[in-house]
Formats: C-alpha cells, structure tokens, sequence
C-alpha cells in the first residue's frame, strides 16, 4: 500500500506527514496494545472510548488544580487502572462476560461522564499542559517516544516474562492452564487492569496535543482499536497473535483515513472502503487458513509449564 | 449438551426477575412521572420501542447460536436511503420499492451469512467490518447530504398511524416479527438446532445438523429485519438519511442480553427480549416524564446489565442447590 | 431467602424518589431542546435559559440527543406532549421529521418555539431567529474571499457529513462562491463528526494534500479549535482558520492571529431570549401580529412576522473577543 502511495500520491511520504502520523497514532498503538491482551485471553474491553473520555477530563481537572504534569500523569493513569479494576473485577471475579461487563461500563461510565460536565469543556489550562510544557517540537517527540517506549516494553514482556506467556495459555484453554498452575483468573484481572491503565495513558498523550480539553472524546474508539488488532492478525478466540501485530494493524489502520485524503477520494465513501479492508484482511487471513501476520504460539503443556 | 435443556424454563427465573424490574419501574414511574400511566403513553412507548425492538428481535437468534450481529444498525441507515433512492430518484412505486429494499436487507444479510456461515470467520469481526461497510454505503450513496423526504400519507401511516385509535400501527409489525421469531426459535426444529449449535458447534456438526445452513438463516433474517426496521423508521420520522439508526446496535444488544440470552449462546428466549426491550424504552420514556436527567438512564442501563446476570446466577444457583 | 440480590435494580429505581422534589405546581412549564446537549454552543445556550427562567420564575426543562440520533428529538418531544408541559421550544436538528411530532403537539395546545434551527412554519407558533442560514453563510465566505484577496483555494471542515445545518450552510456558501467569486476554489470538505480531534487530523492531512489552501473555514463548533491547533502546529503562517466557534474556545487561538475571526451570535442571549419569547407565548404578550418584544436585559426586540430577531451574527476578532464570556 505503502509503495502504490508513493507512486500515486508521492507527497504522502514527506517528512511531516510521518511525523504526524506518527503523533496523532501513538495514542492509538497504546490503546491497541492493552486490547491485544485482552484479546490473546479470549475476552473483549469495548469500554475504553468512555474511559478515554474520562480520563482526558481528570487529566484537564487535575492540570487546573495546579498539579505537576507528573502528577497529573500518575493521577490520570491512576483513573485508568482503577476503572480497568471494575472490568477485572466484573469479568474475572464475578465471571460476567467481558463483552456485557465492558458494555455495561461503557454505558454508565459514558453518561455518567456527561451527567457530570454536561458535555463543557475544561478550558484555561496551565501552559504547561500542551506538550507536557516542553514545547511543540520535543513535546511531539516526547509521545512517539513515550508510546514506542511503552510498546516495546509490552512487547518484551508478553514474549519473554512468565506473566505474557500465562496470557497466552490463559486465552488458549483457561482450564488447561489453571490445571498447570497458571492464575488464569489472576492473569485475566491483570490484562483488564493493565488496558485501564495503557488506555489513561493513551487519554493523556492525546489530551496534551491540545491546549484544553473536550469532555466527548473517544466515541467509537472501542471499535476502532478492535479492528486494529485484529487486522493485525490477533485472533478473537484468543491465544494467538502479537504485539507486532497490532504495531503493524495500527499503521495500516491510522494512514488509511490520510491515505485515502491524499489519494483524492470523496471524505463520504471512507467508511465503506475502510468497512471493506478490515473485511478483505480477515478474509485472506481465514482464507489463507492461518493468520497471515500472526505467529502461532506454543502452547503446550510442556512450554506452559516452563512458563 | 442436548438442546433440550435450551427450553425456555431454563429461564424463567431470570425472567419473573426481569419481570419485576419492569414493574419496578412502571410503578416507580406511575409514582414520579406527569402521566405516565396513561394508555396514549403506553402507545408512545411502543412506537419509539419498534426499531430497536426489530433489531432485538432479529439479534435473538444469532446470539443463542453464538453469534452476533453488530451491522444491523448501518444496515437499517443503509436500508432507509435506498428505500428512499429507489422511490424519489429511481421512481420506483413504494409497492415496488419496500418488496426490493427488504431484498436488499437480505442481500446484505447474505454477505455476513458468506463469512461467517461459510468460510466460518469470527462474526465480531465480520459485523464489525459490514458496520463500517453498510454505513459507508449509505453516506457514499447520498453523499451524507441528501435526504429523502415527502412520502405518501399511505406509507407514512405504517409509523405514525394508529388502529382502532389507540394502537400504533409499527407495534403490529412488531408483535408479527415477535410471533414469527417465536415460532422460530421456540417452536420449530431449525430453532432448536440453533441452540445446539450455541452450546457447541462443534457438538452440532457431529451430531448431523446442518450448522451452516442453520446459521446463514439467522444472519440473512437479521439483514431483513434490519431492512424491515428501516422502513418502519422511515415512515415514523418521515425521512430517510444516511445516519438513521446510529448506535441501535447496542441498544438492541443489550435489551437482548438484559433479556437473559447469554452472549456465549445456547440460551435465550424471545419473550425475555421483549421484556428486556421493554425495560429500556419504559425507563427512558419514565426517566423523561418524571422530569429526571437522561444520562441516569445509561447508569442505570448498566448497572441492571450486571444486576441482572447476576441475580440470575444467584436464583439458578438455588435451585440446583435444593 | 436469597431473594433480596434481586432487588438490587429496583431498590435503584426506588431510590430515584430523593432524587426529585416537586417544587411550585402552578409555576409555567417549557421544555426546551438542543439538537446535541454536550454541544458546548448549547451548554451556553442553556446558561442563557436558566438566567431567563430564574428572572421569570418559570420551570425549565432542558433534554435533548445526547448523540446524532435523528429519532431522539421526535422521542423527547413525544414525551413532553405526553408530560404536558405549557410550551415547547425546539433547535431543529431534521425539519420534516419533527414537525410531525410539533404539531401533534399544537393540536394538545401546547405552544411551539423553534430556535436556531427552524421547523416547517406551520409547525410552530413562533422562530426566535439568530440569523439565517443564508446570513451565516454569506458573512463567512465574504469574510473568507476578504482574506483571501478574491482568489486562491480553501477548505472546509464540516460537523458529521449528514448534519442537517453544516450541508445547508454549505449549500449557501457554495451558491454564494458560484456567483460572486469566481477566481476561489472550494478544495474539499471534510468531516469532524463534532470532535475536536478529527477536526485536528483531518485538517493537518488538508494541508498536505492542499499545499496551496489559504484558508479553512470550519462550520462546527468543535471543529474550529480543532483547526485552528492543526494550523498551529503546521507551523504555516500563511493559512488562516475562520469559522462558527465559540469566543472561550477559540480565544487563544484568535490572540495568536491562527483565528483571525470567529461568527456567531450571543449563544447565551440566544437561550435566554427562547425563554423570554416563550414565557411572553404563553401569558399572551406575543401573538401572532405583534412587532416586537420586551426582552429582559435585551430591551424589546423586534418581531417581524412569525420570527423573533435576535440579531446579526456577530464577528468576534481580536478586538472585541475578551469581553464575551461563553
């Protein structure tokens, strides 16, 4: 795709387009790295638009406060983990399904957030706030930086810790592996845990491009986010697919939309093409019989069990 | 797992607790509300209910067989301008036009039936990807702009007319669709075999049953009933754009999950649907009449999400336990 | 006995009793709906409102979509007719399919307003009026081919591509380019769907593919701060943003020259004047006939057949943005 662009619309791949690309992605790729998770455990999160929201608001409130930007960093990652809690709370240890738990909280938290604000904006925020107060340029290096950082943590853990590898198992055959001493229930209070958190941090990134804050964020991220990481080959019965995966979704997902604006296609029929990639992915992807850019991952019991 | 223990009694516990949240609330609301126990406002509630209602109807099935649906919101936007697009530009009659629309709901129907039935890709992300593609049709065909307006009283009467003087004339398409899904689901073999295949497809296709036949029925309904709900919404609003019925989805996903089907499948029932439908729409018309903030009702939409799985847990457990 | 877990959700709704106190009976009802209440043009709208209502000693009931879901308005308005309430007063978000629901409300006696946004006239008593679509239109694009010195290209960026108002204003600035400017180019229109992110996006992308694009004008209130920071951090200081937005969100961006004007009406005076205009409804000060209308703190305002005039849109520019607040 990336080759067809530079023939049809070279301007594409100018410097700048990149860089903000890259920028206004790096959000996403965070979201999507937590839902891999979720997903590899054979479960779903489609809260995460409304927790965005309300963690881009507490970000803006505790910035007027006139709280360090670290702070606000520690207190807005602090929100997502907590309402991430809920979810692992919910899923892992009441056993409600992921998709009806998550829509649960979607919903509540959603108008919950607009019973609050009613729908007003948190504006006068310090000048610190824009990019973290290290101006434009560093600032916007800061966050690709930050996310890349973020990722490839994930990335090295979920393959090499013992906690990414009981992901694995956990959304292979979650009997299975608790049989084989792996905390499937733990593990799958952790992935939601884990999303909340990524999830505020992404809210964050996103919130600091902007000198205030919109109280509606994030409507439709959940679905997006999804189609991300499964056009990046993760499979929605879980146990199968990786971090770069998702990496691979995000940038085929977030230059699609400038993509198609560069090829000089009508703003209203964007929906229908991007409706017929993320189909045409998952149809050669089940076509070609397994997962194009997915990796098959070992799960027996004996790599469990050295797990 | 025999698809016996699929029948409806398996449920009835969850539903006298559904049951008593909808009285709950009528009589909360008859206490807090300006009228609200009234039978023009029962009509009301019915009339608004109809759309989301259709779709809860058509999701029923699918969910009981382990699937799910998430275009038929896209696809009632989708149905409506065509419908529209057909009668205003293509001068097609609405005699002629209503019969194609629900065809195209099929058509549409078919190619989520193709990917899921057949090359037996996962239906969250084949639905996923048809929610951005029907709703992307409909914005690409009338280039979000156009709006189809000014259809005859005759049609219009299907959404905002009553019989008798009382009873809202789509509530009628609504109770058929509802009898008809009963049978369905209830009452015919297909049905059962729907419920095996939620339990297990695996389970289904050893035992002989023709699993994708089965399922691509359910999905090719759904793409008619959608087609059927965007008609009915036509001729409620009097007007078909391409962003009808935005969000639907979800609202009848969950009056249908409230309804007690389990979103694993293999369980479900076509009157906890209803009773989860009603739920909803009484507590947004009730929440509304009693002069109350609305975003209460997404609240408490979620906490009765939770509460009620929950007690139905609780009450089955008790009664496997005496 | 485990029963009582059933009970939760009804012990919710029982709880909803504290929740409300029923104040003054006799007092007048209106019921007044924005087309998308977490809208912050309407959240100051409302502020307007409740200022009038509190003056007036009126009941004011403000409900609304809360997401761009045509059937909703028809929803509310159903159940206000049901409630019974003394007047309505609607911001049209689908003109054919509410009037439907408008005049089934007249029929029950109820007195209809439409503010911002108009229904069929037959569907309502009254319009109170903030401008016309073809007044915002040709304030904007004569303001737009004054920057852009009568040539060279722009860009729109547009609320959700199916909004009903944003296609009609652009409709009329599309008519109004056609006949006056002939040498400006209409590049693209791009959608925001309300959120200031995707105005930001889109409007970087904008620039890329439309190096030689002067000016954006952005036609959603969201849309404009969206803009205006994609313009920023372009760095270019050759494009200029002008727009429908709102004076707080818009005023750094205006001090720093991205925004060189914003059009709009007093939102606030908006909301305060449907009250005002509906209160003088319903105890009969302004009937069909009449020329004008005392308004509170806007003095009288002139009524010119069945639309209540709050004015010209207004330009807020460096000068004069400090002093509104909302």
């Amino acid at each position: 795709m990336l080759a067809a662009l530079a023939v049809l619309a070279p301007s594409f791949h100018q410097g700048g387009n990149w860089r903000d690309i890259l920028v206004g992605n790096a959000p996403l790729l965070l979201s999507a790295t937590g839902m891999t998770l979720v997903v590899l455990t054979r479960h779903i999160d489609i809260s995460i638009g409304s927790q965005f929201a309300i963690c881009g608001v507490v970000a803006g409130l505790l910035a007027k406060a006139g709280l360090p930007m670290a702070a606000v960093a520690f207190g807005t990652v602090g929100a997502g983990l907590a309402m991430g809690g809920v979810n692992a709370l919910l899923v892992a240890f009441l056993g409600l399904p992921s998709i009806v738990a998550t829509l649960a909280t979607m919903v509540a938290l959603r108008e919950g957030l607009r019973w609050a604000t009613q729908g007003a904006w948190v504006e006068n925020l310090p000048a610190g706030f824009q990019w973290f107060g290290a101006g434009q340029a560093a600032g916007r290096w800061l966050i690709v930086a930050v996310a890349l950082a973020v990722f490839t943590a994930m990335a090295w853990a979920l393959t090499h810790l013992r906690a990414g590898r009981a992901v694995y198992a956990t959304g292979s055959d979650a009997e299975a592996a608790r049989l084989l001493g792996v905390p499937a229930r733990a593990t799958t209070a952790l992935v939601f845990v884990v999303l909340g958190g990524l999830n505020a941090l992404a809210a964050l990134l996103s919130a600091v491009q902007f000198i205030d804050v919109q109280a509606g964020a994030g409507l439709g991220l959940e679905l997006k986010v999804i189609a991300a990481v499964v056009v990046g080959g993760t499979a929605i019965t879980g146990g199968r697919g990786t971090a770069l995966g998702t990496l691979l979704g995000v940038a085929l997902l977030g230059t699609l939309g400038p993509a198609l604006t560069f090829l000089g296609s009508h703003a209203y029929w964007e929906r229908a093409l991007q409706g017929a990639i993320i189909l045409a992915a998952v149809a050669t992807d089940a076509l070609s019989g397994r997962g194009g850019s997915s990796r098959p991952v070992d799960v027996s019991p004996e790599s469990a069990r050295a797990a | 797992m025999p698809p016996e223990r699929a029948q409806p009694w398996g449920n009835s516990s969850h539903e006298a607790v559904l049951a008593l949240i909808v009285l709950g609330e009528v009589v909360v609301f008859s206490l807090l509300g300006t009228n609200f126990l009234s039978l023009g406002n029962a009509a009301e509630v019915l009339r608004a209910a109809t759309p989301v209602g259709l779709l809860a109807l058509a999701l029923t099935p699918v969910i009981v067989s382990g699937g799910i649906d998430l275009s038929v919101g896209s696809l009632l936007g989708f149905s409506a301008v065509v419908l529209g697009e057909l009668w205003r530009d293509g001068g097609v009659p609405l005699g002629t036009a209503v019969p194609l629309t629900l065809a195209l709901g099929a058509a549409a129907g078919a190619l989520n039936a193709l990917l899921v039935a057949r090359l037996r890709m996962p239906a969250l992300i084949v639905t996923l990807g048809t929610f951005s593609l029907f709703r992307g049709l409909a914005e690409g065909l009338t280039a979000g702009v156009e709006n189809y307006t000014g259809f005859p009283a005759g049609f219009l009467r299907l959404g905002q007319g009553y019989l008798l003087g009382a009873i809202p004339t789509q509530a009628l398409v609504l109770v058929a669709a509802a009898a008809l899904y009963g049978v369905l689901l209830h009452a015919s073999v297909a049905g059962r075999a729907l419920y095996a295949i939620g339990f297990s497809p695996e389970g289904a296709r050893h035992a002989g049953l023709p699993v994708g036949r089965r399922l691509a029925l359910v999905y090719v309904l759904s793409g008619v009933m959608a087609a059927l709900a965007g008609l009915v919404y036509v001729a409620y609003l009097g007007q078909a754009k391409a962003d009808a019925g935005t969000g639907y989805e979800l609202t009848a996903i969950t009056a249908v999950v409230l309804g007690g089907t389990s979103i694993f499948g293999g369980r479900g029932t076509i009157h906890g649907t209803l009773l989860g439908v009603a739920a909803l729409a009484v507590l947004h018309n009730g929440l509304r009449l009693a002069d109350l903030p609305t975003e209460m009702a997404g609240v408490l939409t979620g906490l009765l999400l939770v509460a009620a799985i929950l007690a139905r847990r609780w009450l089955a457990g008790e009664r496997t336990t005496t | 006995m485990k029963r009582p877990l059933a009970l939760v959700p009804l012990a919710a709704l029982l709880a909803l009793p504290a929740c409300r106190k029923d104040e003054a009976g006799s007092a007048l009802t209106l019921a007044m709906m924005p087309k998308n209440k977490g809208n912050p043009y309407f959240v100051s709208c409302r502020k307007g409102a409740e200022e009038a209502a509190r003056e007036l000693g009126v009941r004011l009931l403000w409900d609304g979509p809360t997401e761009t879901d045509p059937a909703k308005q028809n929803e509310v308005v159903e159940a206000w007719i049901t409630r019974g309430v003394d007047v309505l007063a609607v911001s049209v978000e689908n003109k054919e399919a509410i009037s439907t629901a408008l005049r089934r409300a007249r029929q029950k006696g109820i007195k209809v307003l439409t503010f911002d946004a108009d229904a069929e006239p037959d569907a309502r008593d009254f319009f109170v009026n903030q401008a016309t679509p073809q007044g915002i239109a040709h304030t904007l694009m004569d303001r737009a081919a004054g920057l852009m010195g009568g040539e060279g290209q722009f860009a729109i960026v547009t609320a959700s591509l199916t909004a009903a108002n944003q296609n009609e204003w652009i409709a009329h600035i599309k008519a109004r380019l056609g006949e006056k400017y002939p040498r400006i180019e209409l590049v693209d229109v791009r959608p925001s769907d309300d959120d200031r992110q995707r105005a930001f996006s889109e409007t970087q992308t904008l620039l890329k593919v439309h190096p030689k694009v002067k000016l954006v004008m952005a036609v959603a209130s969201p849309a404009v701060p969206g803009a205006a920071e994609a313009v920023k951090q372009s760095g270019r200081t050759d494009v200029r943003v002008i727009g429908l937005g709102l004076p707080n969100a818009c005023k750094p961006y205006i001090h720093d020259g991205v925004v060189e004007s914003i059009v709009l009406w007093n939102t606030m005076d908006l909301g305060y004047l449907t009250v005002r205009a509906g209160h003088a409804l319903a105890t009969g000060a302004l009937a069909a006939g009449a020329d004008g209308l005392d308004a509170g703190r806007l003095g009288r305002v002139e009524v010119r057949g069945d639309n209540v005039l709050l004015g010209t849109p207004f330009t807020f520019t460096r000068e004069n943005v400090d002093q509104f607040d909302f």
